[in-house]
């Protein structure tokens, strides 16, 4: 099927299918500083709420202090922006669960359907539009300058194998879950998966001359014709591999480590190598927008690395008064935002590509969850927040808002782009148009 | 070919004639250089110095199939061009003479360009066949498939996903439709066990009739697994989720004609909840190549267990068929990369199941050897022969211990493999191997794949080398179900049907022809061929005379014929007098009309080509067919006789005419009528055998019996059917072989599967090639 999936994409790329498969996969590799500063969006998620006093700074403005949580990010305090009293208001079907997940980046309802959540909730199916993440990538394949080679990433930590509304975040339209890859040697395979068939083509390509030249000498003269024709055609496709040997990767595949299986216990490593290949991706431009989905809605990741060996979930629903437990879902939540800074510390050591500062500079981080607390499923107050630069907000900040719905922070962030909607999810949502964040 | 969209017609006008087919009877040369000399003087500057053509004046190449006295009729009375008649009587005999031994006649065409067997590569059938059963030959062969239909059931009480609780079973047995709604009550919720939840495993194959794409829909509220063509491991549809507003789950599937794929459904249904909207459904349907979207029928469903079969999704070029068969002759740039494509392909599927292919697994610690003992096989499967020990050396043990890890090597080596000559072409010759050879001639020419073990052996064992012994292999071979499967495609391929992609008619004047009637056609008229090709007496007659339609219940209200028992397709008879095989299956003519009518000359044309095996150049000149250029109230047989009154028509359709009429009887869905706007049909006309002999048709049955008892009709047919096969052209086998071939056949008592053994061993026979009665006596009829 895999070549499958590569006739598609061309397809949808416009390129023709002449080209196929060798002569695509490379990005425009000169890289030349672009007409506009690129721009590009990663969205980070982690499940089962956080805990809000450990999380949200006490002041408003410039001047505030990190909370336990945050601390692994002190060092970019100045390039954070917590977005306090965003809340998913989408209603309908489907439980908190459901909708805080699948309905926190298409802020639209739910379709009827026959997943039965918690409670008495009436069974619903997956969301009814696309989400902002695919909305903000369409944009960019749309032109000529923002195009590349796979347009958005979907990147999974844990995630399992199972689709459902309670593990889908990106959706490409209304009923169309966008999968995200836990696997990251299948991501590797997506991503770089071109660059070994044209080896593995190059290197049969003098035994299969000779194979030709052997077989030419033992036919009539007369269907000889076809042979030297088909022997022309060989070393033609010799010169194009030659050819796009030439032109290298800005940053070679990264080595990954091998045989990680994908396992509870292996998510700290799973994370650190999804990462290293996000970034890789974004090096080689491959593409501008991407997510990044640590385990999924009501995800109970044992947490085994931290000494935690209750399930993520089981241990969020405790009351607040349960201070043990209230420390270990801090200890989680600080862990994931120690996760965040890897990944913000490797985008500010790496270079803009053809462009200035670093690349966290032309890059902006959403962090989000899809409750605003795990033991009273509030859609309120989710823990939104944005790291690095790019899309013209003023950063170093924690502000205050009175339940604005989040559509608008989808808003905003589509129209950082360029992208000016007038509405994004549930248009009833929008009204204020969107957050003003520069 | 939908030739009911056109509006417009095409017809053969004018110089065509010049092109036309009659009859061969050479009179002795006279005069050649005298004639030579004619032809240079007052020919050659329009026609060329040998009869090509000279772009610019008159571009064809001349040559056709009229005797030598009316090509002299010709000339004398329209040439030169320039003035007419002013050459003499003798000058006309002498020059038309000239012409036609030097290069007109069908004989000379023969002597200025041999034919001979040419290099050919794998044509885009063969190859995708050949590399299903390549790899199909290194997993256990199937059970014999059973003759029951439908798929094994297994009903449960209890529903959680993912699972299937056995002490839960409430009913197993067969399903023949997939087509349920589990609605409080019913019947099948009843199997279900009637409780809140329940769950379904369906279990069985699915057989393709035609080679394509095919859309599977599984339409269902509910969470449902689905496996197709794959293992259950690795399923085509894996929804959890469903939405009532849109419960269809479609996956996109290539499948190879004539086989059977695994298919398995899991299916969970939750207890509806107060308020919600899921009525518990399941629906398995599809939409074949060239079908509309429908439930899959029961006679489609097997409980059987065949393994997967990989069918590569590489779109090839289309092959060359400017030879009126495909062939594949020529390289182009667009063909190797889609055999690079097809390589990644098929070395990605294999690396994938590296362990399985190779008997091993990753802690074995003799798994490179394991690995490096398939991929010699693989080559040497693929090469079609053994290997020598420098080719194993090269192709297999130089390229694993190059790589990087076993992986990467088996790739390489199947890279190599598929992209080499050896693979790619047919019969190339190697040392050792002309007992291998005579092998692939005869499975490609039957299956169009590679021998099967059985056959392998008997060449590596030197028992395909006398005629009887690769004779009794061919018979064999068609008793595989590969036979069928390209056989089917051949028989489409001579009634042009192969490719009928718009058969809508008019919906005020044929509200009841529906898409889902037209498959039926199409269903109705491929089972009519396998049926009787596939018979003991194997009769070509009964293909032409048969007075019976395969029909099923919607065919036989439509035709107005009796019911044949429920659900199924069966043999319906007609009124006695109204069918002539598949001269008259409503299909053929249905798809030779219009929307609104009949087309005669459509139906004309196809009938001197396909079934009388006259030759037709294409027009020179196309005429609209124009609807409103006539009276209201004139028979369509009257309005083709006022379009092609002219004389220069006439030529051609002197021809087509009288068998497109014959054909009249039925209307533009092939319905058979007796009277047409209240005007009674008038079928009959007197047909132009050649010169001397005249035949007056008035049904169907009429051009049949003519085309089963007339040589050259039946010389067409064993030339159409030998290219099919072969893919190299008949001529190079010998002058005499298509004689020969036809005095089995009749002897044999138009027994198609003798012809085909018969083709098939001729071809494959290696060096000289005797006369064919040598060997395989005639059968008495």
């Amino acid at each position: 099927m895999t070549s499958m999936h590569r006739r598609e994409f061309i397809r949808q790329a416009g390129l023709s299918a002449a080209v196929l498969p060798f002569i695509v996969g490379l990005p425009s590799l000169a890289l030349a500083a672009p007409a506009r500063p690129r721009q590009r969006l990663i969205v980070i998620f982690s499940p089962n709420g956080t805990i809000p006093p450990a999380f949200w700074p006490d002041e408003v403005g410039r001047d505030f202090a990190l909370k336990p949580i945050l601390t692994p990010l002190a060092s970019f305090k100045d390039r954070l922006l917590l977005l306090q009293g965003v809340s998913n208001k989408v209603r309908g079907d489907g439980d908190g669960h459901m909708r805080g997940m699948s309905c926190l980046l298409t802020g639209i309802e739910l379709l009827p359907g026959n997943i039965q959540g918690g409670g008495k909730s009436i069974p619903a199916g997956w969301a009814s539009g696309i989400s902002i993440d695919q909305e903000i990538k369409n944009f960019f394949q749309r032109s000529e300058t923002t195009r590349t080679r796979f347009g958005s990433l979907e990147f999974g930590v844990g995630v399992q194998d199972r689709a459902d509304p309670w593990t889908r975040m990106s959706y490409a339209g209304s009923g169309q879950p966008v999968a995200p890859i836990s696997d990251p040697y299948q991501m590797h395979e997506k991503i770089y998966g071109q660059m070994k068939d044209r080896e593995s083509l190059r290197s049969v390509l003098d035994p299969l001359k000779a194979e030709l030249a052997r077989v030419r000498q033992m036919i009539s003269a007369e269907d000889r014709r076809v042979l030297e024709e088909h022997e022309v055609l060989v070393r033609q496709l010799e010169r194009e591999i030659a050819d796009h040997a030439s032109q290298t990767l800005r940053e070679g595949p990264p080595v990954i480590e091998r045989g990680v299986a994908d396992q509870n216990d292996n998510v700290p490593r799973l994370s650190r190598m999804q990462i290293d290949l996000l970034v890789n991706s974004f090096v080689n431009d491959m593409a501008r927008v991407a997510t990044l989905q640590y385990t999924k809605s009501v995800g109970g990741a044992r947490m085994n690395w931290l000494d935690i060996t209750d399930g993520h979930h089981g241990l969020s629903h405790e009351p607040d008064t349960d201070l043990v437990a209230q420390a270990k879902l801090i200890k989680i939540n600080t862990w994931f935002a120690g996760e965040v800074r890897y990944l913000a510390d490797k985008l500010a050591a790496t270079p803009e590509p053809g462009g200035d500062g670093s690349m966290l500079d032309h890059t902006l981080i959403v962090w989000t969850n899809e409750l605003g607390k795990g033991n009273t499923h509030t859609l309120d107050n989710l823990p939104f927040l944005l790291l690095g630069g790019g899309f013209g907000f003023a950063m170093g900040r924690a502000l205050k808002f009175e339940k604005i719905p989040h559509n608008r922070l989808h808003l905003a962030l589509a129209h950082a782009v360029g992208h000016r909607l007038t509405t994004f999810g549930k248009a009833e949502l929008c009204s204020g148009g969107p957050l003003a964040l520069s | 070919m939908s030739l009911t969209n056109h509006q417009r017609l095409v017809l053969a006008l004018g110089l065509i004639a010049l092109g036309f087919v009659v009859a061969c009877s050479g009179p002795a040369a006279r005069g050649p250089v005298a004639g030579k000399k004619i032809f240079s003087q007052q020919c050659a500057d329009c026609h060329g110095d040998h009869g090509q053509g000279v772009e610019g004046k008159y571009k064809d190449a001349l040559y056709g199939d009229w005797a030598l006295p009316q090509l002299t009729r010709y000339i004398a009375k329209n040439m030169p061009d320039d003035h007419p008649a002013s050459l003499s009587a003798t000058e006309a005999g002498t020059v038309a003479t000239y012409v036609y031994e030097a290069f007109y006649s069908r004989a000379a065409q023969v002597r200025n360009h041999p034919a001979r067997v040419e290099l050919a590569h794998l044509t885009n059938r063969q190859y995708a066949v050949t590399v299903a059963d390549l790899l199909r030959q290194f997993a256990e062969p199937d059970a014999p498939a059973p003759t029951s239909q439908g798929l094994n059931a297994t009903y449960y009480s209890t529903a959680v996903r993912g699972r299937f609780d056995a002490t839960k079973i409430t009913h197993t047995g067969i399903d023949a439709e997939l087509n349920f709604t589990f609605t409080a009550g019913s019947e099948a919720r009843r199997r279900a066990g009637g409780t809140a939840d329940f769950s379904v495993q369906w279990r069985g194959a699915i057989t393709a009739d035609e080679t394509g794409d095919y859309e599977f829909v599984v339409r269902t509220p509910n969470s449902v697994r689905a496996w197709i063509n794959s293992e259950p491991v690795e399923p085509v549809l894996d929804i959890n989720v469903s939405t009532p507003e849109n419960p269809d789950h479609r996956v996109t599937l290539r499948l190879l004609g004539g086989r059977s794929y695994p298919i398995g459904i899991d299916y969970w249904a939750l207890p509806e909840k107060a308020g919600s909207p899921v009525t518990p459904a399941l629906a398995l349907r599809w939409k074949p190549p060239r079908g509309s979207e429908r439930p899959i029928p029961a006679r489609n469903l097997l409980p059987a267990t065949p393994k997967p079969t990989f069918v590569v999704t590489t779109r090839f070029p289309a092959d060359d068929s400017s030879q009126g068969y495909e062939r594949s002759i020529s390289v182009s740039k667009a063909w190797d990369e889609a055999t690079t494509n097809a390589a990644f392909e098929v070395a990605n599927h294999v690396v994938k199941k590296i362990d399985r292919f190779a008997g091993t697994r990753p802690a074995d610690a003799a798994r490179a050897q394991k690995i490096e003992a398939f991929a010699a096989k693989f080559v040497a499967a693929a090469f079609r022969r053994p290997l020598a020990a420098d080719e194993t050396q090269r192709i297999v043990t130089d390229l694993l211990r190059a790589a990087p890890e076993e992986a990467a090597g088996l790739r390489r080596v199947v890279l190599l493999a598929l992209k080499s000559p050896q693979f790619l072409y047919v019969g190339l010759p190697a040392a050792n191997s002309e007992d291998m050879r005579t092998a692939a001639r005869l499975s490609f020419a039957l299956w169009d794949s590679a021998p099967d073990r059985e056959l392998a052996q008997a060449a590596a064992a030197g028992r395909l080398r006398t005629r009887a012994e690769i004779a009794a292999q061919a018979s064999r071979l068609l008793a595989d179900p590969r036979a069928p499967a390209k056989l089917r495609e051949f028989f489409f391929h001579w009634l042009q049907l192969r490719f009928v992609d718009d058969l809508r008619k008019d919906a005020t004047l044929y509200p009841d022809f529906t898409p889902e009637l037209v498959d039926d056609l199409r269903t109705s008229l491929g089972l009519f061929v396998d049926g009787v090709v596939w018979s003991e007496a194997s009769d070509f007659r009964e293909l032409l005379r048969a007075d019976y339609l395969v029909a099923n219940e919607r065919l036989a209200k439509f035709y107005g014929l009796p019911p044949p028992p429920p659900g199924e397709f069966a043999r319906v008879a007609t009124p006695a007098g109204q069918r002539a095989g598949v001269l008259t299956h409503p299909y053929l003519l249905a798809a030779l009309s219009y929307k609104t009518s009949s087309s005669p000359i459509h139906r004309g044309v196809f009938l001197t080509r396909s079934i009388v095996g006259r030759a037709l150049k294409p027009p020179p000149m196309a005429q609209v067919f124009d609807e409103a250029s006539f009276e209201p109230g004139m028979t369509m047989r009257e309005k083709v006789v006022r379009l092609t009154r002219s004389e220069n028509c006439q030529g051609c359709h002197a021809v087509i005419n009288p068998l497109g009429f014959s054909l009249e009887w039925y209307d533009a869905t092939g319905r058979f009528r007796t009277e047409e706007n209240g005007r009674p049909i008038d079928a009959a006309s007197d047909y132009v055998v050649d010169e001397n002999e005249k035949m007056r048709f008035g049904s169907a049955r009429d051009v049949a019996e003519f085309a089963i008892a007339s040589e050259h009709a039946n010389h067409a047919f064993i030339e159409q059917l030998f290219h099919h096969l072969v893919k190299q052209p008949l001529m190079a086998y010998g002058p005499d072989t298509i004689v020969d071939l036809r005095n089995s056949f009749i002897a044999s008592g138009y027994n198609l599967k003798k012809l085909m053994a018969d083709i098939a061993t001729l071809s494959a026979l290696p060096g000289a090639r005797p006369a064919l009665s040598a060997v395989t006596p005639p059968h008495s009829p």
